[in-house]
C-alpha cells in the first residue's frame, strides 16, 4: 500500500485554498488553536512512525482492507456496466468515519489533548469518535441535533455506552449544521485541552485537507482490488455526498486518472425545486458563502441565511458541502446529481434483495445513482460503488418509511404501552 | 487628519477621563419597532457607542442568550435590507456612533463593496465582524472596501491570540481594538476571566489604539475592576437579558436603568 498522503491538482495551496472555496474563515478566538493544529497535522503526515501507527490500527482494530466485491446478481439485474461494491460498513462501528476519527485521535494524542469534540448528524461519526475516544482514553463529548437524536437513537444508545457524554442541540434547524456550530463554540471555550474531531472534508483549513488524506485509504484499496479483480481501472467511481468525506476519499487516488469518471450524489430528500426539501447544495437554493470556517457553496437564502434542509438519511441532511468539492463541481471533474427519498427506499431494498447487503441510507443514495446509470452503459464498462456505510443503523427510519406493522407492535410492546 | 465619528466619540471620552461603554442589540430582536426605541433609549441613558447585530443562522460566536435573539429576529423576517434601513433611521436620530455587527456570510452575500457603501450611506461608523480573518483579506477586499466607504473595522481579539497574531491584527486596527475577555462564545457571567487584568496589560504592549473589553461584562463591579487598564466596557447579552427578563412593556426601562447603573460607575 503506497502512503494515504497523496498529491494531485485539486489540492488546496498553503493557505487551505481550493481555488476560490475553502479558507480559514474563523474568529480570531480559534485562529491560533487551527495554526497549531496545521503545524501539527504537517509534521505528523510525514513522520513515517505516524503512518505506520495509523495503517496498523487500520488494520488491526479497523478491520481494512474492506473489501471490493463484484456484486454480480446486482449487475445481472440491471443488465449493464459491471458493479462493484466497496464495502465500507464492513468497518468497525460499520461506516468509513472510523477512518478520518482513527487519524485524529492519533493526531490528538500527538498533540498531548486531554478531551474530543464532535459534531454528528447520522450518528456514525459521533459513534466512531466515541470509540476511538474509549480506545485512547479521551473524555468526549458529542453535540447533535435533536431532529437527528429522535431518529439516530440506536447511535445516541451506544455513544453513551462507550462513555461519550451526547449534547442535544436545540438552536436552529437542530440538525448537522447547528451541531457543527454547537462543537465550534465548545471548542471556542474549551480550546486549551479539547481536540475539535470534525467528521467531514469540511471546516476551517487544515480539516478539510487532512480529512480527506485520512479517507483516501479507501480509494488506495479500491486502485489495488480493482486491478487485482478486473485487470484495470473502473470508468465510474460513485459515492454519495453529504459533508464530502467517504467521497472524497474513494476520489481522490482517481483524480490523475483522467479516463474514470465521477458521480457524487447529494441528498434530493422530496425534490430539489424547493428550499427546504432537499439537502442538495448544487440544485435550487445553492449559492457560494462563508460559513462555520470555509468558503463553499450552502443552501442559503438571498439574504445569506442558512436553510433548512431535509433528507430521509440524516448523514446527508447538511446546507454546506466541503470546499474541495465545490472546486470539484466547478471544475466539471466531478458530476454531482442527487437522488430523493424514495428512489433511496428503493435502492435500500434492491441492495437487499440481490446481494444481502444493507446499505446506510446515505449510501443507498449512491446506489439509486447506480441503478439508473448502469443500464445505460455497456457490460464491459465498470462502476465502483462506495456503500460508505452499513443500513442496522437505519431501521427505525426505513421501518417506518415501509409502514411495517409488526415492527411499530414491537416498539410499543417494548415502550410497555 | 479629519477624525472619524469613532475617534471623536474617543476623545471626548478620554477627555472626561473616564471609561466608554458599548452596547448592543439584535435588529429585529424583539421586532424592528422596539429594536429602534432602545437604541434611542440606550444613547439617551448614556451609551457611547451601539452595535447593531444584523441577525445570521449560525451565529459561531454567540452564547445561546444572542444566539436565541438571532434565531427569534429571523423568525420575525428581519432581513439586511432593513437592518440598513434601521441603521439609516437611528443615525440621522442620534449623535452617538453606531456600528454594524454582524457574520461575514451576510457581507459577502450583500456584496462586500456594496455592503460597505451602503451601511456608510446609512451612516454606519464601523464594523464588526468576527469571522473575516486578516488572512483572507487578500481574497475578500473587506478592510479595503470598509476603509474607501470610511468604516472603521474594529479587530476582535482574544485571549488564545498569540503574539504574531496579536501584531497582525494591531497592523490593520482602526478606531478601538474588541477585547474577548475570556475564552468562549458571548454571555452574562458572574465573575469576570480571573486572568484578565494580566491578559489585557499583555496585550497593551501590542496594541496602541483604545482597547475595548467584551464578552461576560454584566455589572457595574466588572466595570469598575477593568477601570484603568481597559477603554471601553462592552455589554451584549446583558442587555438582551435585562430586556427579555423585564415585565411585559417594561424592557426599555429596565434596559436603561441598567445602563445608567453601569453609566454611574464608568
Ligand atoms: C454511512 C454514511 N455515509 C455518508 C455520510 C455522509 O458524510 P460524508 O459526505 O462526509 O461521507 C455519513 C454521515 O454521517 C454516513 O454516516
Amino acid at each position: 500500500m503506497e502512503s494515504i498522503i497523496i498529491k494531485t491538482s485539486f489540492d488546496a495551496d498553503a493557505t487551505g485554498h481550493f481555488g476560490q472555496f475553502g479558507g480559514r474563515y474563523a474568529p480570531e478566538m480559534l485562529l491560533p488553536a487551527l495554526e497549531e493544529l496545521e503545524a501539527a497535522y504537517n509534521q505528523a503526515k510525514s513522520d513515517p512512525k505516524f503512518l505506520d501507527e495509523l495503517s496498523d490500527l487500520f488494520k488491526n482494530y479497523d478491520g481494512r482492507p474492506t473489501p471490493l466485491y463484484f456484486a454480480e446478481n446486482l449487475t445481472k439485474k440491471l443488465g449493464g456496466a459491471k458493479i462493484y461494491l466497496k464495502n465500507e460498513g464492513l468497518n468497525h462501528t460499520g461506516a468509513h468515519k472510523i477512518n478520518h476519527c482513527l487519524g485524529q485521535a492519533l493526531l490528538a494524542k500527538r498533540m498531548g489533548k486531554k478531551r474530543l469534540i464532535a459534531e454528528t448528524g447520522a450518528g456514525q461519526h459521533g459513534l466512531a469518535t466515541a470509540t476511538v475516544a474509549a480506545k485512547f482514553g479521551f473524555e468526549c463529548v458529542v453535540y447533535m441535533g435533536e431532529v437527528d437524536i429522535a431518529r439516530q437513537r440506536i447511535n445516541v444508545f451506544f455513544m453513551e455506552q462507550l462513555g461519550a457524554k451526547v449534547i442535544p442541540v436545540s438552536h436552529g434547524t437542530k440538525r448537522l449544521k447547528d451541531a457543527v456550530t454547537a462543537a465550534l463554540q465548545d471548542w471556542i471555550t474549551n480550546v486549551d485541552d479539547s481536540y475539535y474531531l470534525l467528521g467531514s472534508a469540511l471546516g476551517p483549513h487544515p480539516y478539510p485537507s487532512m480529512i480527506r488524506d485520512f479517507q483516501s485509504i479507501i480509494g488506495l484499496e479500491v486502485k489495488e482490488q480493482i486491478q487485482a479483480q478486473a485487470g484495470r481501472l473502473p470508468d465510474y467511481l460513485v459515492a454519495c455526498v453529504g459533508g464530502g468525506s467517504n467521497a472524497i476519499g474513494l476520489f481522490n487516488d482517481f483524480f490523475e486518472d483522467k479516463e474514470v469518471m465521477m458521480i457524487a450524489v447529494e441528498a434530493g430528500g422530496r425534490g430539489v425545486d424547493k428550499p427546504g426539501e432537499h439537502a442538495a447544495r448544487f440544485q435550487t437554493g445553492g449559492a457560494v458563502g462563508v460559513v462555520e470556517g470555509y468558503k463553499s457553496y450552502f443552501l442559503q437564502n438571498e439574504d445569506g441565511q442558512i436553510q433548512s434542509t431535509h433528507s430521509i438519511s440524516a448523514g446527508l441532511d447538511y446546507a454546506g458541502i466541503g470546499p474541495e468539492h465545490a472546486l470539484l463541481h466547478d471544475q466539471k471533474r466531478v458530476q454531482y446529481t442527487f437522488a430523493t427519498d424514495k428512489e433511496v427506499l428503493v435502492a435500500f431494498q434492491t441492495l437487499a434483495r440481490t446481494e444481502g447487503i444493507f446499505p446506510a441510507l446515505e449510501s443507498a443514495h449512491a446506489v439509486a445513482e447506480v441503478i439508473k446509470l448502469a443500464p445505460t452503459l455497456a457490460p464491459d464498462k465498470i462502476i465502483v460503488v462506495n456503500i460508505s456505510g452499513r443500513g442496522d443503523k437505519d431501521v427505525f427510519i426505513v421501518a417506518k418509511a415501509l409502514g411495517d406493522k409488526a415492527w411499530l407492535e414491537y416498539l410499543r410492546r417494548e415502550a410497555g404501552e | 487628519m479629519i477624525m472619524t465619528a469613532i475617534e471623536e466619540q474617543l476623545q471626548k471620552i478620554k477627555a472626561q477621563n473616564r471609561l466608554g461603554l458599548m452596547t448592543h442589540i439584535v435588529v429585529g430582536y424583539p421586532n424592528l419597532e422596539e429594536s429602534r426605541r432602545l437604541v434611542l433609549a440606550m444613547a439617551e441613558a448614556g451609551a457611547d457607542f451601539i452595535e447593531l447585530q444584523i441577525p445570521f443562522s449560525d451565529p459561531v460566536a454567540d452564547g445561546p442568550t444572542l444566539m436565541r435573539a438571532n434565531q427569534e429576529s429571523l423568525k420575525q423576517g428581519t432581513t439586511v435590507a432593513q437592518a440598513m434601513q434601521l441603521m439609516g433611521e437611528l443615525a440621522a436620530a442620534t449623535p452617538i456612533p453606531l456600528l454594524f455587527m454582524t457574520y461575514f456570510n451576510i457581507v459577502f452575500r450583500y456584496g462586500v463593496e456594496r455592503f460597505c457603501q451602503d451601511a456608510q450611506q446609512a451612516g454606519c461608523a464601523g464594523l464588526i465582524v468576527p469571522d473575516i480573518p486578516i488572512e483572507e483579506e487578500h481574497r475578500e477586499h473587506f478592510i479595503l472596501r470598509a476603509k474607501q466607504s470610511r468604516l472603521s473595522v474594529i479587530r476582535v481579539i482574544s485571549p488564545a491570540s498569540t503574539e504574531r497574531r496579536l501584531r497582525l491584527n494591531a497592523q490593520h486596527a482602526e478606531g478601538f481594538v474588541y477585547f474577548v475577555s475570556r475564552k468562549g462564545v458571548t454571555g452574562a457571567q458572574a465573575n469576570l476571566d480571573a486572568e484578565l487584568a494580566q491578559n489585557l496589560q499583555k496585550i497593551r504592549q501590542y496594541i496602541s489604539l483604545p482597547i475595548a473589553v467584551g464578552f461576560g461584562i454584566s455589572q457595574p463591579e466588572h466595570i469598575v475592576a477593568i477601570k484603568g487598564t481597559a477603554d471601553i466596557a462592552v455589554i451584549g447579552s446583558a442587555i438582551a437579558q435585562t430586556y427579555s427578563g423585564a415585565e411585559k412593556g417594561q424592557g426599555i426601562a429596565a434596559v436603561c436603568r441598567f445602563i445608567e447603573s453601569l453609566a454611574a460607575v464608568l
